[in-house]
Order: C-alpha cells, then structure tokens, then sequence
C-alpha cells in the first residue's frame, strides 16, 4: 500500500500546508490584477509569489528555488536521508525555467533551460545520486507524477517518491494564455455561468511516498490512478468527457460512489472544461457526490496544480470538511453536479483528485484515509 | 476587392500551414469552418493574429470571429471596412 | 515486455526493425519525404511541430509495420521519454513575443509549447483512450527507460505501449528510438 508521509505547500498564501489550508479555509486568495508586468502588454489576473518576500537560493532559478524550498520543508518533516539512492525524486512541471528563453531574463547556463538540468538541481541540492524523473504532462503532471511514483514504488524499483510539483509564472506563458483568449481579467469563476476563462497562479507543493503492508488509522493511501486521452484535439476537451469518464472509471474500481467525501475536479472556469467535466463527473455515476474546485483560491498552478490541490483535499478530510468552490455562485453547466460556494461538513474518508491538460490527457486519483475499515 | 480575396486566401494558406492547399482551391463563398477547410478553434486564434498583423484591425471577443471568418468573402468585407494598414 | 518492432530515426536516415528505409532528403525533408512516400493521408501533419512530426511519422512506422492499428482502444499506452522537452518550438513561440514593437503571441505555436503534445496527436490518429504521458530526462538513459515503462503496465488496462526517446534539440538535430512493445 502506497502510504503518504509528508507534505508541503509553497505558495503565494502561505509557506506551510497548515498555513495554506488555513487561509483558503476563511475563503482567502492572492489573485489579483497585473497591469504592465512582466513586460506584458496587455493586464492579467493571477496568483503570484511576492518574489521580495521569497528566500532566494544563490545560484538556482525562481523555478529551482521554490521546488527546492517546498521539497526541504517536507522533507524535514521526515527521517528520510534524501541522499540514498533508493529515493527518487519525481518533479511535476510543465515549463520550469522556460523564462531563460527570453533575451533579457536572468543569467544561467542555457543548459538550465533544460527540464532535465533544473530537476537535477534540485535533486543534488538534497545529495540524492540517482537522475530524476521529470513529468511534462501538460496540466495533469501533478496527478500523473504522483501515479508514477506510485507504481515505481510498488514495482520496486524505489522504496521513497518525494514527488515536488512546480511551476513559475512568466512573460512566456501568461502570453500564450493571452494568445488563446483562456483568461478571465477578473477573478475566476469555476462552474459558474457567468465564467470566462481561467487564471493563472504559481507554486510549489511536495508530497512523499512510500510502501506499507499496513495503512493506520491516521494515515492517507494513495489507492488507485488513471491516465487516459480524450483522442479528440489538442487543446480543447472532448465533448462526451471521453477521457476524463475513462480515467475515473479506472481509478475508482469497485469504490462505491457513497464512500466519496468529494470529486475535486480541474475546474478551471474555461466554458469548455467545466462543461466537459459536469459530463463527466455524471457519466461516472458520480452525479450525487460533492464536487469542488480550487483554482479560485491559487489560480491554475499548472504543474504544482495536482500536487497542492491533493494536500488541501487531504487536510480538508482530516478536518471533516469540503472546502467551498470560491468564485463560484450559480450553476452554469449543462449537468447537475454538487457544487457550493461555502464549506460544508463531511465524515466521509475518501476523495478523487480529477485533472485535464493539453494534449487531451486526463488524470484520475483515488485516495483513502485509514485504510478499508 | 479581388487583389484582396487573393491575398487572404494566400495568407491563410501561408499562416495556417495549409500545405496541399492552392488559392484556386479556396471558393469565396464557401464555409472556412466545419467542413471545407476544416479550420478549427486555434486557426481561428491565428486569423485574429493575422488580422492585427497585417491590417491593424484588432478583434477582441473570440465569438465575433465565427461571423467574419465565415468565409473569404466576409473576411475581405470585414478587412476592407476595418483596416488600419 | 516483447518488442513487435521498432524505428530509429536520425536526420540522416530511417530504420525500421533494422532495416534501412530507402530516402533521399535530409534533416526535416527527411521527414516530409517519408509523410509523402508512405501515409499522405492526414494534412494536419503540416501543423505539427518538429517534435510531433517525429513522432507522429515513428509511430506510423510502426503501425504500419504491424499491420494492425488497433484503433479505438483504451489498452495500449504511449509513453515517450526526451532531454529537450519542446524547446525547438519553444524558441520559435519566444521569437513571436520577444520584441515589445513586433508582438504578436502565436497561439498556434503556443499549444505545441508542450513535449506531450506528441502523445495527444498519436492519440487522435489512432483513437487511442489509453494513458499517454511524457517524461523529461537529464540524458538518455535505458535502464529509467524500461522501469518507467515497465511500472506503467501496472495501470492493469494496459496491455502494448508505444514508447521511447523522441527528442528534438533544434531543426538539425533530432533523434527517435521509438518501440512497439506488448505487455
């Protein structure tokens, strides 16, 4: 059984996961709009580091600095020795340090532009000899890191994941964003019908792993996951949720609905994801149980995205709670699914982690508390 | 008008990769989106692009483009009631 | 794990399950003539970048070598490993933002802005609903290779994957080692 040990959140509202899920349990967010930065034209709503406020490591990147800050807060929670090689580090991200590209950014070797380089920063900051394992899965990478890291473990082929999910954001990628008209300018609204598109956000989160015979009572189990593709476009999601029904029926198994604290899906607030994910969410049979998003407390953190959103959903259940979809006010989907605005209360001990990417790839993760009781 | 059709149909051509594709192959009346072409939602994208480009003529709501790129010949009336270059 | 078969590809030539493939141009020619020669069916590989283009023409190779493209399933994975991520069309996207008097972002560029894009066209092309996913290295390396691929099967649905290293450092150099494995 593949058992969680530590964790971390390093984001904009706050260094430690405690911190973290405090503040978006009283409905807290760091969004806010952008005009002129980063050398961008045109204004952006997003969730950004106060970069005067961060603990910058001499000689490693923005990207490095906040995977390295949040994998070392984890870790300390431990008695891990990060340098053996039976530990793996498993880094989730999307663009890294894609910011060196442009002609005026920061100066490091061009290597460092490299996912490869940046992840073995980070992994030898820690000592750790063996080369890590970059997911670039668009989107979904903090579901499908964790899933690797899973199966790696259970296949023997490491006893320890400290899977660390990061990504910064940039002039490169708020643009392109901008380029496909995927943005709200004001705050977004996940399921809502007044949505428009998403915002972006930037963190770090770490979570680690390892194998027992034996779950306790207090402990989380990551159960079960699915990576599966819609087979229909690029970028934009399959009408009928193909993958998405796909990667939950797989993850879920035989895990009646009942047992399912919550769904926390991708939820975006883009018209299309949304839409896609109520379908799916009901094609599953999973109509009736609770579905949130947190996108309106981080914005999309992109490849940090399935590992926060993972955490929070765990802390949520340790404190009997579903944390409220912020933003959202009235049901715009073409499905019925559970979503609210206000926390609500929960006994239940289990939950399925949904994400969607570009490249039509969806991810699914079940998790449980305490085992089968 | 016709210097105009000419040169967005060659446009198209060149910005949306349409490799196997002539000029006399694009009918001006013809739907650029569904069937015909089969030009998707980041074509679309990439016309707006075009447009600020090459005409100076900024679209700002994504659903405004599905009536001026319907076909060539809405495109050219748009282009020629719009543009700044 | 059995390999069914395999294709390396290099700007200089195209071998499918050791066998030379007759060609005359080179570097990314190389991979118009083979799209020309042996599929011609699908326009949308003028869209592609150069990494999905690698990729996609591989992943032919193979299906065509198989003779089977066991379309419409959910049971066979692709999973692909590379150093470069897609910093070839990375570079291109930067080009279209880089000057504030010359700004025009690409979206088309923009989506292909990510390695696993590749895994998605694959995807399309054959109908396939099963896991695609893209893992980034700091250099090639076998034995991550094969224990990645080889924990993958455990998803349990699972049951072939096409995988392998598809990298693309530039327009000039590029490298496939792509496999069609059963389970």
């Amino acid at each position: 059984m593949i058992r969680r040990i530590a964790d971390n959140i390093y984001s904009p509202l706050g260094l430690t996961t405690a911190d973290n899920y405090a503040s978006v349990k009283q409905g807290r967010s760091r969004l806010c709009r952008y005009e002129g930065a980063m050398g961008l034209p045109n204004p952006f709503t997003a969730s950004l580091f106060d970069w005067d406020q961060v603990e910058r490591l001499d000689g490693y990147t923005r990207f490095e600095t906040i995977a390295i800050q949040s994998a070392r807060q984890a870790l300390a929670q431990t008695t891990i020795d990060p340098a053996s090689p039976r530990v793996l580090f498993v880094l989730s991200t999307t663009k890294g340090n894609v910011e060196l590209l442009d002609a005026q950014a920061e100066s490091f070797p061009e290597d460092r532009v490299h996912l490869g380089t940046a992840a073995r920063m980070v992994s030898a900051y820690f000592g750790n000899p063996n080369q890590p394992l970059v997911v670039s899965n668009a989107c979904i990478s903090g579901l499908s890191a964790q899933i690797i890291a899973m199966r790696l473990i259970e296949s023997g082929a490491c006893d320890t994941a400290v899977v660390i999910g990061a990504d910064v954001q940039s002039h490169f990628i708020i643009s392109g964003f901008q380029s496909l008209m995927a943005l709200s300018p004001m705050e977004c609204r996940p399921f809502d019908i007044e949505r428009v598109g998403l915002n972006l956000g930037e963190a770090a989160a770490t979570i680690i792993y390892d194998k027992v015979d034996q779950i306790g009572a207090d402990e989380w189990q990551a159960v079960s996951g699915a990576v599966r593709n819609d087979a229909h476009h690029i970028s934009n999601p399959s009408r009928t949720g193909e993958g998405s029904y796909r990667a939950i029926r797989a993850a879920m198994g035989e895990m009646p609905a009942e047992r399912l604290a919550f769904v926390n899906v991708h939820g975006t607030s883009t018209l299309y994801n949304d839409e896609m994910e109520a379908v799916a969410v009901n094609r599953a049979g999973l109509k009736d149980v609770p579905v949130n998003s947190l996108k309106g407390y981080y914005g999309h953190t992109m490849g940090a995205a399935g590992v926060l959103e993972t955490i929070l959903s765990m802390q949520a259940v340790d404190d009997g709670c579903i944390l409220g979809t912020r933003g959202f006010e009235e049901l715009g989907v073409s499905k019925a699914v559970r979503v609210s605005a206000q926390n609500a209360q929960t006994d239940k001990r289990a939950f399925l982690k949904l994400l969607s990417g570009f490249g039509g790839c969806n991810a699914a993760m079940l998790f449980e508390k305490g085992g089968e009781r | 008008m016709e210097e105009l059709v000419l040169e967005l149909k060659k446009q198209i051509i060149e910005v949306l990769n349409l490799e196997d594709v002539q000029p006399e192959d694009i009918e001006n009346d013809a739907p650029l989106f569904g069937s015909g072409l089969g030009l998707d939602s980041i074509d679309a994208l990439e016309l707006i692009v075009m447009m600020e480009k090459n005409y100076g003529i900024k679209i700002k709501d994504p659903s405004a483009g599905k009536e001026i790129f319907k076909s060539i010949n809405s495109m050219a009336e748009f282009v020629q009631a719009n543009r700044k270059k | 794990m059995t390999t069914k078969q395999w294709v390396k590809i290099t700007p200089e030539r195209v071998e499918l399950n050791g066998e030379p493939l007759a060609t005359t141009a080179r570097g990314t020619a190389l991979l118009t003539e083979i799209y020309r020669t042996r599929i011609n069916d699908y326009p949308k590989f003028f869209k592609m970048d150069e990494l999905c283009k690698l990729g996609f023409i591989a992943s032919e190779l193979l299906l065509q070598a198989e003779g089977d493209r066991h379309q419409d399933s959910e049971d066979r994975a692709v999973i692909l490993f590379n150093r470069s991520s897609s910093v070839t069309n990375d570079r291109k996207y930067q080009d279209t933002i880089q000057r504030p008097d010359d700004y025009f972002p690409s979206p088309a560029l923009f989506v292909y802005t990510l390695p696993n894009i590749v895994t998605g066209e694959i995807a399309i092309r054959n109908g396939y609903y099963g896991e695609t996913s893209f893992y980034v290295l700091d250099a090639y390396d076998e034995a991550t290779i094969r224990a990645t691929v080889e924990a993958s099967f455990l998803d349990g649905m699972t049951q072939s994957a096409i995988c392998g290293w598809l990298d693309c450092e530039d327009a000039d150099h590029f490298e496939a080692s792509v496999y069609l494995i059963e389970k």
